[in-house]
């Protein structure tokens, strides 16, 4: 008699007072691995969680590990969100603390962070380094944890399970982040640990997977449900009509909006960026590119005042040049801005509303009041997001997707001149990313400046008209697009 | 140098000890505009050299940094601090000489030295800015006439100066201007401005003296805020220890415990954090922090004299002239303790848990931040300045012991703290020595609860409640409190 490899049954969850598991069943038979998918919120981390024994649940999970494999008999789940701690121990940063120097020494190296790791459950490091090699992350091996991107963040916890082998491998979200070719050698990465028998359960709604997934499903009401395949799902979103006051034109202060002349940044002896020249004119679409690590999250730093570097740099912005008496809080009045980074370091204290009115104000938390038009407009926006029901829960209660939701409402309250949306639409699924971008498109018809960070093209909105393209910290491409017409 | 406190007459003594305003925010409407062009030239580079720097040039200010030349030359951390975010460097005789205010953010000990150095190059009619008064009040420190020499003080580590500002808030901050020295009455507008430039604005700014900074500053680092946190950790881990408890489990408790506990003590004074108790285990920690409170007020009030008379820093001064020998030795003493040479177990400890098994701590926090309050005030010091000495500091020093334990506190305190808190752990410990024989598991490593049926009697209840609330130290925290509602909760457990 074969027993299924995981075996749930009766099991039930409730998260703040909200039914998310409910009699849930379920067999994952040994040579199964799989997807599973649909809308943001549907308890999807939960149940992962559960499996792997973090999070209690009423109800029973049996796990049946293969005594005769060499695989280690563990469950690893692999977070999507990854914390890491400095050397006294804390764990919350701001992420503008990523650029001054002294705060970079006090986080552990690539390196050491690995061997702790190895150490720790008794593996080879000879082992570790082809994978470090495929997903492109043997260089990083000298940098602090804190001068990672999010996209290299990733790769470290992708790494490290891949490098375990445990004969149950969770990852939720295993693409964010990740560049086009990276999710490629991710892909391969996972085939070949399947082949030696691990199994996988990847929740993700994409549609390049490993070829050794074979089943699918999705949660709904409470129970995992099989399918054939992952639909896109429909998700409850704003095709209503944008609030009148994002409808208004900026008014600019100068048609320059960033001029960077022969910018230079290093950190000791790395350069992460190289003889930088780059113009953007008031109202352009700017497209970002370039690989994890090529320098897009400095270049983005510099344009909203948080590098320390810019004050010795010819940089101007919004016709000043930096350094002349203004503030940073000059500079960011005139900015919007999301990347992964900033979600990551957002106030964990914060509700959905009071971090949305935030966005006024450029300060990660909420700290005054607010007039009535203002605290008005909030209301309209969490309205247009769907968010009104979720709008005096904690940022960090609701689900990922949504949180990255009420941050974009974030980036656009305040109409700004330009907008900096750094992977946007990460852990959004292909319906919110694509109404997103309808959002952008439409927002920026008003006038509005927009760099934008994306890895797909199928994922961009359509107004984008440039592009500049980095790797290894210099400019590569610089080219238009789409002809204004 | 005569300590200059005791150059003064009695009335001035109170005059200056009496000086407490915390200002409204429409008094910073001017912004940084009375530093705006001005060269502002920070001595020393450390963490608070640093990240007071940092936010300065962020808020559009002129800020380089002067280093010894022996600094430069080595190519010591401070000077990389500075090189590395892209600040002027420059010698004494470099940067003094141009500059509108002179910020003196060195250690304590090094204080007379550097002004001596920096004095003679000062231009006519500049300004000198200390974070502290030590110098100015217990060393007699005489400022040249035309000078005008002021004190920002932020009340949190550098890092968290830092963190606060970028994130748009800031940092509770104290401010003075010595009367000696206020020739051209711009001091104040000049202190405000500083403020607006590290941010410490937006979460209030208390106006002091030199004189009260100093004196209440002193008193509260020795006693609640390091020394008893001290005394506290380490007799409660030992005891655990002695009753079987395991190791790593106390170690844990006790490391995080005092950080989750006085969370509490942050968000809502005494009575937040004794509201996190039961009502049978709130009723005990208020009798034993009674019992503490007698204890231990002798020597608070021998702390408390001892700063007031200029005894504590003659003694400290002493230590410095020969080396700091004292100093040096009782560090390595505390290094050697068992609760510091234990790692924190691997185990899970729940929030409340951390309440309901360390009541011990709850009623040592209770007794030691009314105590130093209490008598702070009893000597003269106003209650707004005792609370920001006594309660607002303790969760602040409590997060550098979850860090790493008393070692990291120890670390990131000025030596004038720690030498303090040593002395006032040495001769606490005797002191309760017979109470802690009495303390068992049910106080300290267990859940008090455990085995009881919860009832207590309501006039008892009622009586205790009442005596918590209304301490003054909760009255006047209520109203501080609402100035610094934003503040960021900082968690490492």
């Amino acid at each position: 008699m074969f027993k299924p490899f995981v075996h749930i049954q009766n099991l039930n969850l409730n998260y703040h007072n909200k039914v998310v598991l409910k009699d849930l069943y379920w067999e994952m038979n040994i040579g199964e691995s799989y997807v599973i998918g649909g809308k943001s919120g549907t308890g999807k981390t939960s149940l992962a969680k559960t499996i792997a024994g973090l999070i209690p649940a009423q109800g029973s999970i049996e796990i049946n590990f293969d005594e005769l494999s060499a695989l280690p008999k563990e469950v690893l789940y692999v977070e999507s969100w990854y914390q890491f701690k400095n050397l006294e121990g804390v764990a919350n940063f701001y992420y503008q603390q990523r650029y001054t120097s002294q705060q970079a020494k006090e986080t552990l190296t690539v390196h050491a962070e690995l061997v702790g790791y190895g150490k720790e459950k008794g593996l080879h490091f000879d082992q570790v380094e082809p994978i470090l090699e495929a997903l492109g992350f043997a260089t990083f091996a000298s940098s602090q944890l804190i001068e990672l991107s999010s996209g290299e963040h990733k790769k470290l916890q992708l790494v490290k399970a891949l490098w375990l082998k445990p004969q149950l491998l969770i990852i939720d979200q295993p693409y964010t982040g990740l560049d086009v070719a990276s999710r490629k050698n991710l892909n391969i990465l996972l085939d070949q640990v399947a082949e030696e028998g691990v199994q996988l359960i990847l929740i993700c709604n994409d549609s390049e997977l490993p070829a050794c997934i074979n089943s699918f499903a999705e949660i709904r009401d409470g129970k995992l449900v099989k399918v054939d395949a992952l639909e896109s799902s429909a998700t409850e979103i704003y095709l209503r009509e944008i609030p009148a006051f994002l409808k208004e034109s900026p008014v600019y202060s100068s048609e320059d909006i960033v001029k960077m002349v022969d910018v230079n940044i290093s950190y000791g002896e790395k350069q992460v960026l190289k003889n930088i020249n780059w113009e953007v004119k008031a109202g352009e679409k700017w497209l970002l590119q370039g690989h994890n690590g090529s320098g897009k999250s400095t270049l983005l730093s510099l344009v909203n005042g948080d590098h320390p570097q810019s004050y010795a740099n010819e940089l101007y912005l919004f016709g000043n040049r930096r350094g002349s008496g203004e503030s940073i809080w000059d500079i960011k009045q005139h900015i919007g801005l999301i990347s992964p980074e900033f979600h990551w370091y957002f106030d964990p204290t914060a509700t959905v509303w009071q971090s949305i009115a935030s966005g006024f104000y450029d300060t990660v938390g909420l700290f005054q009041q607010l007039p009535y038009t203002k605290s008005t407009q909030v209301d309209e926006l969490v309205e247009y997001f769907g968010l009104t029901e979720n709008k005096n829960e904690l940022l960090t209660a609701l689900p990922l997707g949504k949180q990255r939701l009420v941050l974009l409402a974030r980036t656009i309250i305040k109409n700004p001149e330009l907008l900096i949306l750094d992977e946007p639409c990460q852990g959004l699924d292909r319906q919110q990313t694509q109404h997103f971008n309808q959002l952008v498109d439409e927002l920026c018809s008003n006038g509005m400046t927009l760099i934008y960070v994306g890895h797909f093209e199928s994922q961009l909105p359509t107004c984008i008209e440039k592009r500049i393209l980095l790797e290894k910290g210099e400019v590569k491409v610089v080219e238009t697009i789409l002809e204004n017409v | 140098m005569a300590n200059y406190f005791n150059t003064l007459p009695l009335r001035e003594k109170l005059n200056q000890l009496g000086v407490c305003d915390f200002m409204d925010s429409a008094e910073f409407l001017d912004g940084v505009s009375a530093l705006k062009g001005k060269k502002l030239v920070i001595v020393g580079c450390g963490a608070q050299g640093l990240n007071q720097g940092l936010n300065l040039r962020d808020s559009g200010l002129d800020v380089s940094y002067t280093l010894r030349k022996e600094a430069i030359e080595g190519k010591r951390d401070s000077w990389k601090n500075a090189t590395e975010n892209n600040f002027t460097v420059g010698t004494y005789e470099e940067l003094i000489p141009n500059a509108d205010v002179v910020i003196n953010l060195t250690p304590d000990k090094q204080h007379t030295a550097v002004v001596n150095a920096i004095m003679p190059l000062m231009k006519e009619g500049a300004t000198l800015l200390y974070s502290h008064g030590f110098n100015i009040v217990e060393e007699g420190m005489q400022i040249r006439k035309d000078l005008t020499v002021i004190m920002v003080a932020p009340k949190c580590p550098g890092s968290e100066v830092r963190a606060e500002y970028v994130r748009g808030f800031g940092v509770p901050t104290l401010i003075a201007v010595h009367p000696e020295n206020d020739p051209q009455g711009k001091g104040l507008a000049q202190a405000k401005a500083y403020c607006v430039g590290t941010g410490g604005h937006r979460a209030g700014v208390l106006k002091s003296s030199f004189v009260a900074e100093v004196k209440s500053d002193l008193m509260g680092e020795q006693t609640i805020l390091c020394g008893l946190l001290q005394t506290g950790s380490i007799l409660s881990f030992d005891k655990m220890v002695e009753k079987g408890i395991d190791a790593g489990y106390a170690s844990k408790l006790v490391q995080y415990g005092v950080e989750v506990i006085t969370e509490a003590l942050k968000q809502g004074g005494i009575t937040a954090m004794m509201d996190r108790l039961s009502n049978v285990a709130k009723i005990k920690a208020f009798e034993i922090s009674e019992e503490l409170k007698d204890i231990m007020r002798p020597l608070f009030q021998k702390h408390q004299d001892d700063i007031m008379s200029g005894e504590f820093s003659r003694t400290m001064m002493e230590d410095w002239a020969n080396g700091d020998k004292n100093l040096l030795k009782w560090r390595a003493e505390t290094g050697e303790t068992a609760f510091e040479k234990t790692p924190a177990g691997d185990v899970k400890i729940g929030e409340q848990e951390y309440f309901d098994n360390y009541t011990l701590m709850v009623a040592f926090v209770r007794a030691g931040v009314e105590l130093a309050f209490e008598t702070m005030v009893q000597a003269g010091i106003k209650p707004e300045s005792a609370y920001y000495e006594s309660l607002h500091e303790t969760p602040l020093i409590a997060n550098t012991i979850a860090r790493k334990k008393l070692f990291e506190m120890n670390r990131v305190i000025s030596d004038t703290a720690e030498y303090g808190c040593y002395l006032f752990d040495q001769a606490c410990k005797p002191l309760l020595g017979d109470f802690m024989k009495k303390v068992d598991t049910d106080l300290v490593g267990k859940n008090f609860n455990e085995g009881k049926d919860g009832a207590v009697d309501n006039r008892k209840l009622i009586d205790v409640n009442e005596a918590i609330r209304s301490h003054e130290v909760e009255q006047i925290g209520a109203t501080l409190r609402k100035a610094m509602t934003a503040m960021k909760a900082i968690k490492t457990a």
